[in-house]
């Protein structure tokens, strides 16, 4: 076999991982509360911050730290829809939308002030480790990112799924006056739901630093991601992001070998021709009304 | 002529307020012979945000369409003047126009396929357009110079540069409410305003819908291409980060929310009340570094409690109280 | 007499992804009638109504106006042409006032092109005044009740100065005295020379004022006919009121009889 192209096969199946989770809080949000969560790769930069600061200061394993980010971004997700965004749900796209981009240059302000810009890593004792098959190399990190990336978010489907808190919130995106009439209570649930959101924002942002370098705007990025991931999957189920993401992936790596400077401009390209030619998504429901 | 949304100024008291607004004309209309320095660059950034925000008005206060990517036309615009400067050796004027030209060609080739989205699709999608729009002019190095940008001569006499930049964009903001005007009397006013109000009503009533939303998009393109071309050669530097920094879209916005979308006077004013405000909240609280957070929180505010903008306060056709400020809470919490 | 035919529906369909929404349905409206569509609901009336005017597109068939093909033309292109409608679910410009709604209507309209912006809305002001809303003429449109609202459709939809024109249930949801005078209305637009195809829920309304009637159950055609034909026809009153009305319907005479 061609050794750029398994190379790029790998590279694709493990950046399938992190996207995805990168995606789906994204997803659910849109999904459930029907907002673009324009801060959500905002809320990645903390978590990668979390896990960053957690290891420098006092050498907290960045694996390890996954937790303590879920929970934090979990407590900052809930204040944020509970006590402002709850408040102005029901508006026209514009104020909510503008909202979360809002949220997202405040969040990226204060950690360029507080944090400084320039970029950082986290550099663990086995963070250049790997093992290969053939010449095909496979960073250990890398591989573990993988794996906990579909673990939470086969964790998430299972509570989504088997939970009543986790059916309280798909009631609720499908139809909110019946979930009311059902008991539910909405402010509660919306909250719920956006806080997941960014707690599983925030593990993704613990596991990108592990891999990638990190600075305070490396955010934006991640949401232009997630978007393209949602609109090529479609929206509303969880195995329509990990199909996403790895067509999205699949893009990524394959346009990147061949054009570095540009990678992020074709897969928005696609994006937009995806939009425009199928305005279905790949798979999934239809985008109008 | 409720279309024009003038009322919304000048209801009720009508003579005075016309009045005033026709002294404050006139005051900036012969500044530079008292003012220099500071307050020109100051009223010249105020001008450039006002006929961004105008033209943001086309299509995201008049026409309804959330546009986040019209930045892409301020750096499109500053770029075409300054390749049409430097590689074709024209001079400002010509080139200020290849420059708009290229922005709204860019709008049009654009906006066909774009423009056929709705709601978040089309608010994302613009987003993502110019974020690639800055991405290319960063990669294509041969052709605009990539990261290391471009440097354009300077206004020559010097010692009227100043002058120069604050008339000339103040023309712009004149030429861009006389086009408002212009526009909002006559069909593609009309045909704008019921694609905001009713796309479907509006196709079924024989407007070509399609061309009421292009036309809207060039039009705002052309304010935006027009301001990146002022402000490229005034800075005598063009690079992308800077002129296609996202900043710029929701300054251009917030201007335009602050004053009244979808009325001919309130991007101007809005582009004024921006400016003070952000201006006094840095001088008062030393928080320079903070520039970013206060226009986030400005805008939060401003969504939260008076997504139609300060005018019908300010001109006193709502009183300010706690319950006018309540109000969008109410009909819009969960 | 060999009457005009101004609409001519052939074998038109319209499916969403494997229903059928709209079966082969063919229709004459013939100048200068009021024709009327009834059915239950989800018999696809609107969106019979829906293809034929370019809102949505054509699965099948073809449809004339005035012997010109306009299969597949683009709604504006067919408001244009002289097809004017009106939406079961209003929808005025509510930013604008009742005047300019109505003036758009005659600026794009059959004879926009003729329209500047002030002979426009001076036909606004006829038509306002024609469909008696000429006191209301600078109010916005939001501040309008539904009777209102359903009249200012109407109104928008005559400043086209349309050939044909469909009224998508402009009686629904008026009490009896308002539709009578509805009705009175839709008589007095059909003899200015205007064609229409009246969409209907009350029987009532429908009985009083059309030519004809055409049913449509299923997306399929059930019947045609005069009004009296049509509403005493078994498979009508089945598909339209249900099994159990004609029962007790049948009970009711039974009784009567005995």
């Amino acid at each position: 076999m061609n050794y750029e192209l398994g190379q790029g096969l790998v590279n694709v199946l493990l950046l399938t991982g992190t996207l995805t989770l990168v995606a789906v809080g994204f997803s659910i949000v849109w999904g459930i509360l029907n907002i673009i969560n324009i801060a959500h790769g905002a809320f990645i930069m903390v978590g990668a911050y979390v896990t960053y600061w957690l290891f420098t200061l006092w050498g907290i394993d960045p694996f390890l730290s996954i937790p303590i980010s879920m929970v934090l971004l979990f407590i900052v997700g809930y204040i944020v829809q509970r006590y402002l965004i709850n408040y102005v749900i029901r508006a026209p796209l514009l104020v909510t939308f503008l909202i979360t981009f809002a949220l997202e240059i405040v969040i990226i302000n204060l950690a360029t002030v507080f944090w400084k810009g320039d970029f950082r890593s986290v550099t663990t004792a086995y963070s250049g480790a790997g093992f290969s098959i053939g010449e095909i190399q496979i960073p250990y990190v890398r591989l573990a990112a993988f794996v906990i990336a579909l673990l939470l978010t086969g964790l998430l489907h299972v509570y989504m799924t088997y939970t009543k808190q986790g059916n309280a919130i798909r009631a609720t995106g499908m139809d909110v006056d019946a979930a009311r009439l059902q008991g539910v209570k909405i402010a509660h649930t919306y909250a719920l739901t956006f806080a997941l959101g960014t707690a599983l924002a925030g593990a993704a942002g613990s596991l990108i630093s592990v891999s990638f370098p990190i600075s305070p705007t490396m955010g934006g990025l991640y949401t232009l991601r997630a978007f393209v991931i949602c609109v090529l999957g479609g929206l509303g189920s969880i195995p329509a992001v990990i199909a996403g993401s790895l067509v999205f992936a699949f893009i990524e790596v394959f346009s990147g070998v061949y054009t570095p400077g540009l990678k992020e401009a074709i897969a928005l390209l696609v994006m937009v021709l995806v939009l425009i030619v199928r305005p279905t998504g790949i798979a999934g429901k239809a985008f109008y009304h | 002529m409720k279309i024009l949304g003038l009322e919304k100024f000048f209801s009720g008291r009508k003579g005075w307020l016309w009045g005033l607004f026709g002294l404050f004309m006139l005051a900036l209309a012969v500044l530079p012979l008292f003012a220099s320095g500071f307050w020109l660059r100051t009223l010249t950034l105020i001008f450039l945000l006002a006929a961004m925000a105008e033209g943001w008005n086309y299509i995201g206060g008049y026409t309804g369409y959330a546009a986040f990517g019209n930045v892409a036309f301020f750096g499109i615009g500053a770029y075409g003047t300054a390749l049409a400067m430097l590689r074709l050796h024209f001079s400002f004027f010509p080139a200020l126009l290849v420059g708009v030209a290229a922005a709204m060609l860019f709008a049009i080739v654009i906006g066909l396929p774009v423009l056929r989205l709705k709601g978040h699709y089309f608010a994302i999608a613009t987003v993502a357009l110019a974020t690639a729009v800055g991405e290319v002019a960063d990669y294509w190095t041969d052709f605009t110079g990539g990261s290391a940008g471009l440097t354009l001569p300077f206004f020559d006499p010097i010692e009227y540069s100043g002058q120069f930049f604050y008339y000339i964009s103040f023309l712009l903001v004149i030429f861009g409410l006389w086009l408002t005007y212009f526009v909002m009397k006559g069909k593609m006013g009309y045909s704008w305003v019921a694609v905001r109000e009713d796309e479907d009503a509006a196709k079924m009533m024989g407007i070509n819908t399609t061309w009421a939303k292009v036309s809207a998009f060039a039009l705002s393109a052309l304010m935006a291409g027009a301001a990146g071309a002022i402000y490229g050669y005034w800075n005598t530097f063009v690079l992308p980060e800077e002129v296609f920094k996202i900043d710029y879209t929701l300054q251009m916005i917030l201007s335009t929310v602050l004053g009244g979308p979808g009325t001919i006077l309130g991007p101007f004013i809005g582009a004024f009340l921006y400016y003070i405000l952000i201006t006094l909240l840095v001088f008062f609280f030393h928080v320079g570094a903070f520039h970013e957070t206060i226009l986030g929180v400005i805008i939060i505010l401003v969504m939260v409690f008076t997504p139609q903008g300060l005018m019908d306060f300010l001109s006193g056709k709502k009183k300010l109280t706690l319950s006018s400020l309540l109000e969008n809470i109410r009909t819009h919490k969960v | 007499m060999e009457r005009e035919i101004i609409l001519k529906a052939q074998n038109v369909s319209k499916h969403f992804g494997g229903l059928a929404a709209v079966n082969e349905v063919s229709m004459d409206i013939f100048r200068g009638e009021i024709l009327g569509l009834i059915g239950p609901n989800g018999a696809g009336k609107t969106t019979f109504v829906n293809v034929i005017t370019g809102m949505l597109p054509i699965t099948g068939g073809r449809v004339f106006f005035k012997d010109r093909d306009i299969t597949g033309w683009p709604a504006y292109k067919i408001g244009r042409t002289g097809i004017a409608r009106t939406f079961q679910i209003v929808k005025p410009f509510r930013g604008m006032t009742v005047r300019e709604n109505v003036a758009v209507g005659a600026m794009f309209g059959h004879n926009g092109h003729k329209h500047s912006t002030k002979t426009a809305l001076k036909k606004a002001d006829e038509v306002l005044d024609f469909v008696g809303m000429g006191h209301l003429k600078e109010r916005h449109a939001d501040e309008l009740t539904l009777p209102y609202l359903k009249r200012l459709e109407l109104a928008k939809a005559l400043a086209m100065e349309p050939e044909l024109l469909f009224l998508d249930e402009v009686m629904a949801g008026l009490n009896p005295k308002e539709i009578e005078s509805a009705m009175e209305l839709v008589k007095r637009v059909n003899q200015q020379g205007i064609t229409i195809l009246v969409i209907e829920h009350v029987m009532k309304a429908i009985a009083g004022i059309t030519d004809r009637v055409f049913v449509l159950n299923f997306g399929a055609e059930l019947a045609q006919g005069t009004p009296e034909e049509v509403l005493n026809h078994p498979q009508v009153i089945k598909a339209y009121l249900g099994e159990k009305f004609v029962e007790r319907q049948k009970r009711k005479q039974t009784m009567r009889d005995a």
